[in-house]
């Protein structure tokens, strides 16, 4: 594999931008392609916003702010990706729009390089059969907020070969994070750890075991967790914790992973999480808790 | 006997040629922004107009290669052909306790300057690149690394060690080292002529006040202090650093405002220092806002001088003495308002400043600005790190190889 200097990333409408961000800060150049200039202009507000947050904190000068920008294309062309070394499909999707999506990649991108999948739940290895090069194929499981968090699990599809395993991993480390192999199976790691969790600490408060404020502090001093399993809900969204419960269940067909229903009645409420200022917690537009 | 002389940034290569017969500059440039595709070739011939070129350039090794091809370009060229380069002297930042002086690079020098890589994340991998870019387009041609660290690894136990758990200096060597030390070193040894003196015998206090900025206590031609530390953040305020301040501020601000390593490290580095007091990093401007009434710029100013002057005083205590102070880096060969400010109330140590001399001193010249009869004498020097870098190369390849050129 020649080095890698320009990373693609489809989707601008979830983890995208800040995937795009990471990469630009680090010093590639970065493509971020979406379907509609709406997506990609909220995307480089995202990366803006991101930016601004960083520099109030010192993070970053405003010389590097600049930087970073200057070294994301936004574009609706697919065809900038021909020119990428590697390209991370991040886009909202069910295994389908995902399959179409990477069969299209395959089309346009260059031979050799490697597609990868941003998900935690979906099978890089179905995913990998829509392609030419099965063994190219790989899943980044990138969690959110992506600038901030410092793991990704590179997950291993059947056919995925050692080389881009090793590519990846070694990609992902130049990405400044930490890179857990993962061989395919739903959820992984993390989400198939953390849900449960999520799930339960819904059910302790549906049996009125403790409020949620009780269930979070005691959680996050007692475990050392930045949130409680609560407002990590809020913070993914409830709606997306629903998703991936319901295909947690439907893949092993376990009951541990059957949604709490009072998640489920507040997604049907519209409390989603952060994403509404409310879901277990209220949220101010900054996304800070209200206490 | 031409020399190249390469300091290699992670995206930049700056570089000078030079012909050790006469110590002539031939030519020097930058390539910067390399990984990109516009980066730029910038290349300078002695007497000549400068060049600029933009090309993809991905890599290191690529950019020296382009450096190269311009040396020996017919008409933009100072060389015939790129054989003529006898040896490359590279800028290594750090040294760490490893190495002492200047050495020939083998194998086993790569191995220990990536163990290092620790200790200068920002500049060790990036010297390292240069060196395996430039043995890559000059294979066979011997490599030399010259340390920024060198020239301060003979101090004292006493000015080197932290008062912190001393388990922590074994575990992880965190101690003072300090750097610019081929700047300290190349101004000192000039004094020491210009005093018509042997270096053995003279105590000389050495300020290089550019971006970075850091003073050196020499004695007997070797550093026993210097106020840059275990990274180049401690000591004088500078454009963008703090310098010294109390690490308990630094724990407080991290609790106030939630701030993390990375934020903290980016904070003192570059948030702080000039641009942090004044919203200005550059000392030009700076002097420039103050004579236009701006009063954080003068204080910004005043504070600047003011951690250098109390240097000074120390150092001169350490050397129980000093025969010589000298000016050099961007702002200390430039700025006499900063060196008048600097030396305004240091007669007291023997100082017979010369305000007219250091208002007259032209600009990239040797000066002295001290009267003459002065106790202490004091000298505007401009630094020659590649000169340095050159010297030490020329003398290990002789050294090598010594039969002929």
């Amino acid at each position: 594999m020649s080095t890698i200097h320009r990373v693609g990333i489809l989707g601008a409408a979830w983890m995208g931008p800040g995937i795009a961000e990471m990469a630009s800060h680090k010093g590639f150049e970065a493509v971020l392609v979406d379907r509609t200039q709406e997506a990609l202009e909220a995307g480089r507000q995202a990366v803006e916003q991101s930016l601004n947050a960083q520099l109030e904190k010192w993070a970053i000068t405003e010389v590097e702010m600049r930087l970073v920008l200057s070294r994301i294309t936004f574009t609706t062309d697919y065809d900038a990706l021909s020119g990428c070394d590697v390209v991370i499909e991040s886009l909202l999707g069910d295994l389908e729009s995902k399959r179409e999506s990477f069969a299209r990649l395959d089309r346009i991108c260059k031979k050799n390089i490697i597609l990868a999948m941003n998900t935690s739940t979906l099978s890089v290895t179905e995913i990998a059969q829509a392609t030419s090069r099965p063994t190219r194929v790989i899943g980044l499981h990138f969690l959110a907020p992506v600038v901030r968090t410092q793991v990704v699990e590179v997950v291993r599809g059947l056919k995925t070969s050692d080389a881009t395993f090793r590519e990846s991993k070694a990609f992902v480390e130049s990405l400044g994070k930490t890179g857990v192999e993962v061989y395919e199976s739903p959820g992984f790691v993390t989400t198939r750890l953390i849900l449960p969790m999520i799930n339960e600490a819904a059910y302790a408060l549906l049996e009125g075991v403790a409020s949620a404020e009780g269930i979070d502090t005691a959680m996050r001093l007692g475990f050392e967790f930045a949130h409680g399993p609560l407002e990590m809900a809020d913070r993914m969204g409830l709606d997306t914790v629903l998703l991936m419960l319901e295909r947690l269940w439907r893949d092993y067909g376990d009951l541990k992973f059957r949604p709490c229903p009072l998640i489920r009645k507040m997604v049907r409420g519209g409390h989603l999480g952060l994403k509404t200022g409310e879901g277990f917690f209220k949220y101010d537009k900054e996304g800070h808790r209200l206490h | 006997m031409k020399i190249l002389v390469l300091n290699c940034g992670s995206s930049s290569v700056k570089y000078q040629l030079l012909d050790m017969a006469t110590e002539q500059q031939l030519a020097k440039g930058s390539v910067e922004r390399i990984g990109m595709d516009s980066a730029q070739l910038i290349h300078v011939k002695a007497n000549a107009a400068s060049v600029r070129e933009v090309s993809p350039i991905l890599d290191h090794t690529t950019a020296v290669r382009r450096v190269l091809s311009i040396l020996s370009h017919p008409e933009h060229g100072v060389i015939s052909d790129v054989a003529d380069i006898i040896a490359v002297g590279h800028r290594v930042v750090h040294g760490g306790e490893m190495f002492s002086s200047s050495v020939v690079i083998t194998p086993a020098v790569k191995d220990t300057i990536r163990c290092l890589f620790d200790l200068a994340p920002l500049h060790n991998p990036a010297n390292l690149l240069g060196i395996n870019a430039a043995e890559a387009a000059l294979p066979g041609v011997p490599q030399v690394a010259v340390f920024d660290t060198a020239f301060h690894s003979a101090m004292p136990r006493m000015a080197f060690l932290y008062a912190l758990p001393y388990v922590l200096y074994k575990r992880y060597k965190v101690r003072r080292y300090g750097f610019h030390g081929m700047s300290h070193r190349y101004v000192s040894e000039r004094a020491a002529q210009l005093l018509g003196r042997p270096a053995e015998d003279l105590r000389i206090i050495t300020c290089h006040l550019g971006n970075g900025a850091s003073v050196a206590a020499v004695k007997g031609g070797h550093s026993i202090d210097t106020s840059m530390g275990f990274t180049p953040l401690e000591g004088l305020v500078m454009g963008t650093r703090s310098g010294d301040l109390d690490p308990a501020a630094l724990l407080y601000i991290m609790a106030k405002e939630e701030l993390g390593l990375g934020e903290a490290q980016a904070m003192l580095n570059k948030h702080s220092g000039l641009q942090g007091l004044s919203g200005m990093s550059d000392m030009r401007e700076i002097e420039q806002e103050m004579w236009d009434g701006n009063a954080k710029a003068r204080e910004a100013f005043e504070i600047f001088c003011y951690r250098v002057r109390k240097y000074i005083g120390s150092y001169a205590a350490a050397l129980e003495g000093v025969d010589a102070v000298v000016f050099t880096g961007g702002i200390g060969e430039n700025s006499n308002a900063v060196r008048e400010e600097v030396c305004k109330g240091l007669g007291y140590l023997g100082v017979d400043f010369d305000a007219q001399a250091n208002s007259e001193a032209p600009r990239g010249q040797e000066a002295e600005i001290s009267r003459p009869g002065s106790r202490v004498r004091v000298f505007v020097i401009p630094t020659n790190e590649e000169l340095v870098i050159a010297r030490d190369t020329a003398t290990l390849v002789r050294q090598t190889q010594p039969v002929g050129d």
